[in-house]
C-alpha cells in the first residue's frame, strides 16, 4: 500500500500533454532571449547589414551591379554631402538640448508640481497627439502662419511694428527648429516624467528638511535620481531628429537639406546605394552619440545601480 | 505667558532632577489646527518641550501624531496656529530647511543613489561646509551609531537596522536643536527594538538634544520618555510622565491604551478626598478619581483595573479599602512569564494576572483589590 503511493508520486504522470511538459520546462530567460535575438537580428540588424552592404554597389540601367566599389562613398564627400551630415548632426543636438531644457522643467512641474490629476491626464493626452496625428498635416499649417504673407508678418505690420515682412520666418533654419520642437516635445517629456513621478515625495521632503534649499533639492536629489529618464529622454528624441526629414523639407524650403531629405530624395531618384550610404552615416553618428552619452553618464553615475535605487 | 491648561507644572521633566528649573521651552506650538481634504487631523494642540527633554508623542495611527511632527519641521504648513516658535524664534513662515531641527522620517527616506557617508554629509554639504571637515564629522556621526566602517556602503546593501542608524547619524550630523523621530523603530524586529531604545536613550542623553519622539506603542514612550503626551483625534488627551500616565489615566481611552485590562462602566455615588464611591448595578465598590475635572455625584464614570493588581482568593478578605466581588473561575492563557486568568463577576468580566503559575490551583470564589489600584475616571 505504501509502496504504491510513493511511487504514484514520484513517477512524472505518463498522460501529460507533451507541449505542456515543454513549456514547463521552460524558464522566461531560456525562451525571452533566443526568441528576441532571432526575430530582432532578422527585423532589424540583418537589413542594416544589408543597408551597410548595398552602399559598396552600384546600380546601372534599374539593375543592381554586384560588384563592390566605392564609388558612392566617393560621389557622397565630393558632391559637399558630408556637410549635410555635419549640419544634421548639428541641428539634432542643438534640437535634443533645446528639449531638455524645456521638457525637463514641464516634466518636474508634471510630476510633483501639478495636483490635479484631471488636468495631468488632460496633458499627457495632448502630449500624445504627435504621435497620432500625421507629421506633414501638422507641419504645412506653419507655412501659412510663418510665411511672408502669413499671420505673423500680417500682424506685425497692420500693427506697424515692423515695415516690411521677416522673411527668417520660414524657409530657414529658424523654421526647422521650430517645427521640430513639438514634434519631438513629448518623447523628451514622458521618460522624463515617468522617472520624476517615481521619485518617492519622501526624498525631497528629507532634503528640505536636512537644510537643502530649493536648488539644491533640485541638483542633489531629483536630478541624479531622474538621470534614467532623462538619459532615456536623450536617446528618444536624438535618433528620430537624426532621421527628421519631413520638418526640414516643408519648412526649410531647399535651404536646410538634412540626411533624413537626402535619403529620401536619393529614394526617390532610385539611387539606392546612395540611400544605403546616407543611412549608413546616420547610423553611425548616432552609434558615435549614444556612445558619448554612455560613456558620460558613467563616469558620473552606475545606470545598473540607479534602476535598483529606484525599485527599492 | 502660557495661560493653557496642558502646560501645568506637569511639564517638567522628572527623570533629572539635577537639570535647572524651567528656562525658556526649545518648542513651542500654540493652538495648532489642521486638516486634509476636510478631515481635521490636529484641533487646537498646543505642545511645548523644555531644552533637553525627551518628548513622546503617543497614539494610534490617524491621532494627528505625524501631522504634529510635520507641522514642526515646515513639511507641513499649519490651517491655523497661534505660534510656533523653535527656541524663542517664530518660525510660522520659515521654510522647512531653514529651520533648526531634523527628522528621523518612519521608512528613513536614505537617498539611494549617495552612499551611506554621503547620506550622513547631506545636511552638511547644503550648508556650504568644506568636504574634509563633512567627512570627519559624517565619520564621527557613524561612530556614534556603530556604523563607523560602512561609509562606502550602498544603501541597498544594508540591513534594517542599519538603515535606522544612517538615518539617526544623517539627521544628527548638522547638529539641530531637535531631532524629530517619527516612528524610527516601527520597521526593526523585536529584539533590535529593544536594544536600539535602550541606544537612542544613551545618545539623547549623552548629546543632551531634544528629542520629540513619536511611536504608537504604550511600552517604548514608558521606557524613554522624560513626558508623554497622548493624542486621540487630533486631539490631546492626557499629558505628563510615563508614571503619571501610566497609573493615573484621566479617561478609559488612555487607559485602554496604557494596558489597563479591566475596564467597565459605572456611577459615581459620592466623593470624599481624592476618594470616589461608585456603584456598579447592586455593588459598591471605592477607587481613586484621576479624571480631569473635580467629578460630580450621579455622573457616569469609568473604573479601571491592572491585571496584575486583582488577586483572586476563596475566602472574601475585609478590611475598609479592598473591593471585593464574587466571582466565578474561567479559562487561563498561558503567557509564558505569568498566567492571565479569566474570571466571571456580576460587573464584568475581568481578567487576573497571575504570577506564580502553581498558585492558579484551584477555584476561586472572589476577586479583591486595593481602593489606590482602583482608577476612577471620565469614561
Amino acid at each position: 500500500m505504501t509502496s504504491l503511493s510513493r511511487s504514484d508520486t514520484s513517477a512524472p504522470s505518463p498522460r501529460r500533454p507533451f507541449a505542456k511538459r515543454l513549456l514547463d520546462g521552460l524558464s522566461p530567460s531560456r525562451l525571452a532571449v533566443p526568441v528576441f535575438l532571432l526575430s530582432w537580428s532578422f527585423l532589424v540588424l540583418a537589413p542594416l547589414v544589408v543597408i551597410v552592404l548595398f552602399s559598396f554597389l552600384q546600380v546601372k540601367a534599374y539593375r543592381v551591379v554586384y560588384v563592390p566599389t566605392l564609388d558612392t562613398w566617393v560621389s557622397l564627400i565630393d558632391s559637399g554631402r558630408w556637410m549635410t551630415a555635419v549640419r544634421t548632426l548639428r541641428i539634432g543636438l542643438t534640437m535634443t538640448v533645446i528639449e531638455l531644457l524645456l521638457a525637463f522643467p514641464f516634466a518636474l512641474w508634471l510630476a510633483k508640481g501639478c495636483k490635479s490629476k484631471t488636468f495631468k491626464s488632460v496633458i499627457i493626452t495632448l502630449l500624445t497627439i504627435p504621435f497620432f496625428l500625421d507629421a506633414s498635416s501638422r507641419i504645412i499649417v506653419w507655412r501659412s502662419i510663418l510665411g511672408t504673407n502669413g499671420a505673423i508678418n500680417t500682424a506685425l505690420m497692420s500693427l506697424g511694428i515692423t515695415d516690411s515682412p521677416i522673411d527668417w520666418l520660414l524657409y530657414s533654419e529658424f523654421a526647422v527648429h521650430f517645427g521640430l520642437l513639438g514634434t519631438h516635445f513629448p518623447t523628451m517629456v514622458f521618460p522624463i516624467f515617468m522617472s520624476i513621478a517615481l521619485i518617492d515625495d519622501d526624498y525631497i521632503q528629507a532634503s528640505q528638511d536636512l537644510g537643502a534649499g530649493p536648488a539644491q533639492t533640485l541638483f542633489n536629489i531629483i536630478l541624479p535620481m531622474a538621470l534614467p529618464g532623462i538619459v532615456a529622454g536623450i536617446v528618444f528624441t536624438l535618433v528620430p531628429l537624426m532621421a527628421a526629414f519631413v520638418e526640414p523639407q516643408l519648412l526649410g524650403g531647399g535651404f536646410v537639406d538634412l540626411l533624413g531629405n537626402s535619403v529620401n530624395s536619393a529614394l526617390q531618384q532610385l539611387k539606392y546605394p546612395t540611400a544605403a550610404a546616407l543611412s549608413t552615416v546616420v547610423v553611425a553618428l548616432l552609434g558615435l552619440c549614444l556612445v558619448v552619452l554612455i560613456l558620460v553618464t558613467r563616469k558620473r553615475h552606475d545606470m545598473a545601480s540607479m534602476f535598483m535605487a529606484i525599485r527599492r | 505667558m502660557l495661560s493653557d491648561p496642558i502646560d501645568s507644572p506637569t511639564s517638567a521633566p522628572t527623570r533629572r532632577p539635577s537639570s535647572p528649573a524651567p528656562t525658556q521651552p526649545i518648542l513651542e506650538v500654540i493652538d495648532a489646527t489642521h486638516a486634509y481634504d476636510g478631515v481635521v487631523a490636529l484641533e487646537n494642540v498646543t505642545v511645548t518641550a523644555a531644552p533637553g527633554e525627551f518628548l513622546t508623542i503617543l497614539g494610534e495611527s490617524g491621532s494627528g501624531k505625524t501631522t504634529l511632527l510635520r507641522l514642526i519641521s515646515g513639511l507641513e504648513k499649519p490651517y491655523r496656529i497661534g505660534a510656533l516658535r523653535l527656541g524663542g524664534v517664530d518660525v510660522r513662515e520659515v521654510p522647512a530647511f531653514l529651520r533648526d531641527c531634523t527628522t528621523v522620517f518612519q521608512n528613513y527616506a536614505l537617498f539611494p543613489h549617495l552612499t551611506v557617508g554621503a547620506n550622513v554629509e547631506y545636511g552638511l554639504k547644503v550648508r556650504g561646509i568644506a568636504a574634509a571637515e563633512r567627512r570627519t564629522r559624517a565619520r564621527q556621526a557613524l561612530e556614534l551609531v556603530q556604523l563607523a566602517d560602512m561609509y562606502d556602503r550602498k544603501i541597498h546593501q544594508l540591513s534594517g537596522g542599519q538603515r535606522q542608524r544612517v538615518a539617526l547619524a544623517r539627521a544628527l550630523v548638522p547638529q539641530p536643536a531637535i531631532l524629530l523621530l517619527d516612528e524610527p523603530l516601527g520597521a526593526l524586529d523585536e529584539k533590535l527594538r529593544v536594544d536600539m531604545q535602550v541606544e537612542l536613550l544613551e545618545l539623547q542623553k549623552r548629546l543632551g538634544m531634544t528629542f520629540i519622539y513619536i511611536t504608537h506603542s504604550q511600552e517604548e514612550a514608558l521606557t524613554m520618555s522624560d513626558r508623554i503626551i497622548l493624542m486621540r483625534k487630533g486631539k490631546i488627551e492626557q499629558e505628563g510622565p510615563p508614571t503619571t500616565i501610566f497609573d493615573r489615566p484621566v479617561s478609559s481611552f488612555a487607559a485602554r491604551f496604557m494596558g489597563v485590562e479591566n475596564c467597565f462602566d459605572a456611577e459615581l455615588t459620592g466623593v470624599s478626598g481624592s476618594d470616589a464611591l461608585i456603584r456598579v448595578g447592586d455593588h459598591h465598590l471605592i477607587g481613586r478619581w484621576s479624571g480631569r475635572k473635580p467629578p460630580k455625584a450621579g455622573a457616569k464614570v469609568a473604573v479601571g483595573i491592572r491585571a496584575e493588581r486583582l488577586r483572586l482568593a476563596r475566602a472574601a478578605p475585609t478590611g475598609p479599602d479592598l473591593n471585593v466581588l464574587p466571582c466565578r473561575g474561567g479559562g487561563a492563557i498561558y503567557k509564558g512569564k505569568y498566567l492571565d486568568r479569566a474570571v466571571e463577576t456580576d460587573v464584568a468580566p475581568m481578567k487576573a494576572r497571575i504570577w506564580d503559575a502553581s498558585a492558579a490551583d484551584g477555584e476561586p470564589s472572589c476577586v479583591w483589590w486595593r481602593k489606590d489600584d482602583c482608577i476612577v475616571m471620565e469614561p
